[in-house]
């Protein structure tokens, strides 16, 4: 079967409630307290068991195949092969710094950085690659044959030229590094292909880039305006006035708010146009994918959850997963269609453990 | 779809629908039972036999009448109608928490777990205290070393100073010549014990005090930290807490390591204190200065220091200074620590260069 062409039909459809996702979460979280956090992998595998279940592309589910004990291999690993290593470095560092070698210690602590920078390119890779190969849909797998390390280079040195062009060049690395990681990757006999540009969203980030510029040029702009007209008048060694002092904190607060709130808002916008650019220009076989995401509905997700994460005292935070995930899938879309018969199965090799350096690096998800 | 071959002819059997996990193809097949296990019939042609063990169990929160097969990642069946008895009990259980879970129940594990990790903390909260006075003082010292260099000792060495600061540690503790006392150029009211034993004040504190018997009573205090081997203990506890609580998604765990270390560190507080009291008492030194120095450090945060006295990790200023006033004995003859001319020349410990940065590598 082939055809999914009637307009109003979505590729992909999320079929789950966040009322039959409540017991799921109520009980991860029970048994995180009471076995000290050691269930969290259990329990993030049993989110995603029920999210991709309840996940319909076309005319079937996905499925998710990989287990709690992958998840905590893949986390006891990165802990002996990074967290500790990094964590006696960081001794060293400090014992450099008491020891009178600020020199030594600053050196440590550039190639630590540096190392890391690696480490978190390769880390994204993986578990990209760890979520393609446990996700399973007609009993077809993704995966890649690529095991990261060259992404890592890549990651490495795009990043840093990024920094080197005073972070100018963001939007070109990540275009770049989002074509990469995707040409890469594989689903059954498929190979997924990208051709995101950075161009087209390069103008959005140079607003992003040039409002804080701005924004402090106005409020240097609006102090002077202030002082020249007395509000600010104080002589030295006399005690600023109260009404002063609230004008002044008031202002602060004022310009505070409105820094973040701005620089948030458009950032969002400069996200929004990326992601919509790089999943449209991503494509598996004959299938076009899309995302449809406006920056409206960036704000009003990101507002939702952390509404929802403040009015619950932080106990809504079991929610967020649910929430990322069908937001993600709300706005995804699908155009082409899926030769059945000539999807095969992948000959990718399957990692063996779940995506640990990404939980140790403290990366989030995509 | 149904075309019976004369093999099964009678035995349970049930529609469903199949994957190979080889092609993306959907397949209408009948699991037919035979023996201790099944062929899947598709179109009348009967596939490979498969026993009823082999099945991997359906995730009990999705569609739990789907199975998987051992050794073939991909293979998946699923009942489309009504499954028969016969064929249902030889299905393996849904899964749905992961292993023990599952198998004791939710609840049952719930409470094990809970008693298991009641266990685990009280057996990391209790036992550096014990162990920590087993670790050998060379030992300490040494990692002392190799955590902190010789941080302390690159203080202040203004000579005059440095002899009216050796002067008051023996007043305060003439039994113990290995005693190190350090001051450093740092504007902090504040005095620290590092591992090894040795005692930091900041420059900040001799400014703040008013007279060397508030410097006494608070090296008194640090002096109860290193007999305490408070330090150790807590270096332990840290380390025993963080591997326990590492597993928790970041900021809990830091939070839960730091509300039970800082427990503990108040009851260290206080009983350096008693220490400091008792040492005090023995060189016949005022505590009372001490008391008032608590009091002037209580009114410079009053409010805000009892809101937070759970969280703090010592224990509240006003209280020290009471329990420090309750120790004075009336008819005792009180000698100051050290004269007014050694008290200056200590104030003036940091005079001079003593803060000077090489780069060395």
């Amino acid at each position: 079967m082939t055809d999914q062409t009637s307009a109003d039909t979505r590729a992909f459809r999320f079929t789950g409630t966040w009322q039959a996702y409540a017991p799921i979460a109520f009980t991860n979280l029970l048994l995180m307290i009471v076995t000290l956090g050691l269930y969290t992998f259990w329990a993030r595998a049993r989110t995603r068991r029920y999210l991709w279940s309840r996940t319909r592309f076309i005319d079937d589910r996905l499925e998710w195949t990989g287990s709690g004990l992958e998840l905590f291999i893949g986390y006891v690993i990165a802990f002996f092969l990074f967290v500790l290593p990094f964590g006696l470095v960081n001794l060293g560092l400090q014992s450099a710094m008491m020891h009178g070698h600020p020199g030594a210690a600053g050196l440590l602590a550039i190639l630590m950085y540096l190392t890391a920078l690696y480490l978190i390119g390769v880390a994204r890779f993986r578990a990209l690659r760890y979520r393609l190969s446990r996700t399973l849909w007609h009993g077809i797998r993704g995966g890649s044959d690529a095991q990261g390390f060259a992404y890592g280079w890549s990651y490495f040195w795009k990043t840093f030229v990024s920094f080197l062009t005073i972070y100018l060049m963001t939007p070109w690395s990540m275009a770049r590094l989002w074509n990469e990681r995707w040409n890469a990757m594989s689903f059954g006999s498929l190979s997924f292909r990208s051709a995101a540009r950075w161009q087209p969203v390069f103008g959005r980030f140079l607003l992003f880039y040039l409002l804080p510029v701005a924004l402090v040029v106005a409020f240097g702009a609006m102090a002077a305006v202030m002082a020249t007209n007395g509000v600010l008048d104080h002589t030295p060694g006399s005690v600023p006035t109260a009404k002063t002092v609230v004008t002044i904190v008031a202002a602060g607060l004022a310009f505070y708010v409105f820094f973040f709130g701005v620089l948030g808002l458009v950032a969002m916008t400069y996200f929004a146009a990326f992601f919509r650019e790089a999943v449209g220009a991503t494509s598996l076989g004959t299938l076009q994918f899309g995302f449809e995401a406006s920056t409206r509905d960036w704000v009003l997700f990101y507002l939702g959850s952390l509404a929802l994460v403040i009015v619950t005292f932080g106990v809504g935070a079991i929610f967020l997963p649910y929430r990322n995930w069908t937001f993600f899938i709300r706005h995804l879309a699908a155009y082409g269609e899926v030769e059945l018969d000539t999807l095969l199965q992948s000959h990718t090799r399957a990692p063996g453990q779940g995506e640990g350096m990404l939980d140790a690096f403290d990366v989030g998800a995509f | 779809m149904s075309a019976p071959s004369d093999v099964d002819a009678g035995a349970p059997a049930a529609a469903a629908w199949h994957y190979d996990g080889r092609s993306a193809l959907r397949r209408q097949v009948r699991l037919i039972v035979e023996g201790d296990g099944f062929r899947l019939d598709e179109d009348g042609r009967a596939g490979a036999w498969q026993a009823f063990a082999q099945l991997t169990p359906a995730d009990g929160d999705g569609n739990a009448r789907t199975f998987g097969l051992q050794g073939q990642p991909g293979w998946r069946i699923g009942f489309i109608g009504p499954v028969p008895a016969e064929i249902a009990v030889r299905l393996p259980r849904a899964r749905r928490y992961g292993g023990w879970v599952d198998r004791f129940g939710l609840w049952r594990a719930a409470a094990a777990f809970a008693v298991l990790a009641a266990v685990a903390v009280a057996l990391v909260l209790q036992t550096p205290a014990l162990v920590a006075r087993m670790v050998p003082a060379s030992l300490e010292r040494r990692l002392g070393e190799v955590m902190v260099g010789d941080f302390g000792r690159k203080g202040c060495v203004e000579p005059v100073g440095t002899a009216a600061l050796a002067k008051l540690a023996n007043r305060i503790d003439p039994d113990d010549p290995t005693l190190e006392v350090h001051v450093v150029k740092l504007p902090m009211v504040n005095a620290v014990t590092l591992p090894g034993g040795r005692i930091v004040i900041f420059d900040g504190l001799l400014q703040a005090a008013r007279s060397p018997d508030e410097v006494a009573g608070v090296i008194g205090h640090e002096i109860g930290h290193v007999r305490g081997r408070d330090v150790m203990e807590s270096l332990l506890r840290q380390l025993g807490l963080s591997v326990l609580l590492g597993g928790m998604e970041g900021h809990v765990g830091g939070y839960t390591n730091a509300l039970l270390a800082t427990a503990y560190s108040r009851g260290a507080e206080a009983r350096a204190d008693g220490y400091a009291i008792r040492l005090l008492a023995d060189a016949r030194v005022s505590p009372l200065p001490t008391a008032a120095f608590f009091d002037r450090l209580a009114k410079g945060n009053a409010s805000g220091e009892r809101m937070f006295a759970y969280i703090a990790n010592h224990p509240l200023s006003a209280d020290r200074a009471a329990r420090f006033r309750r120790s004075a004995a009336g008819d005792a003859h009180y000698v100051p620590a050290i004269d007014t001319a050694e008290w200056l020349a200590l104030r003036g410990i940091c005079a001079g260069e003593t803060d000077k940065m090489e780069w060395r590598f």
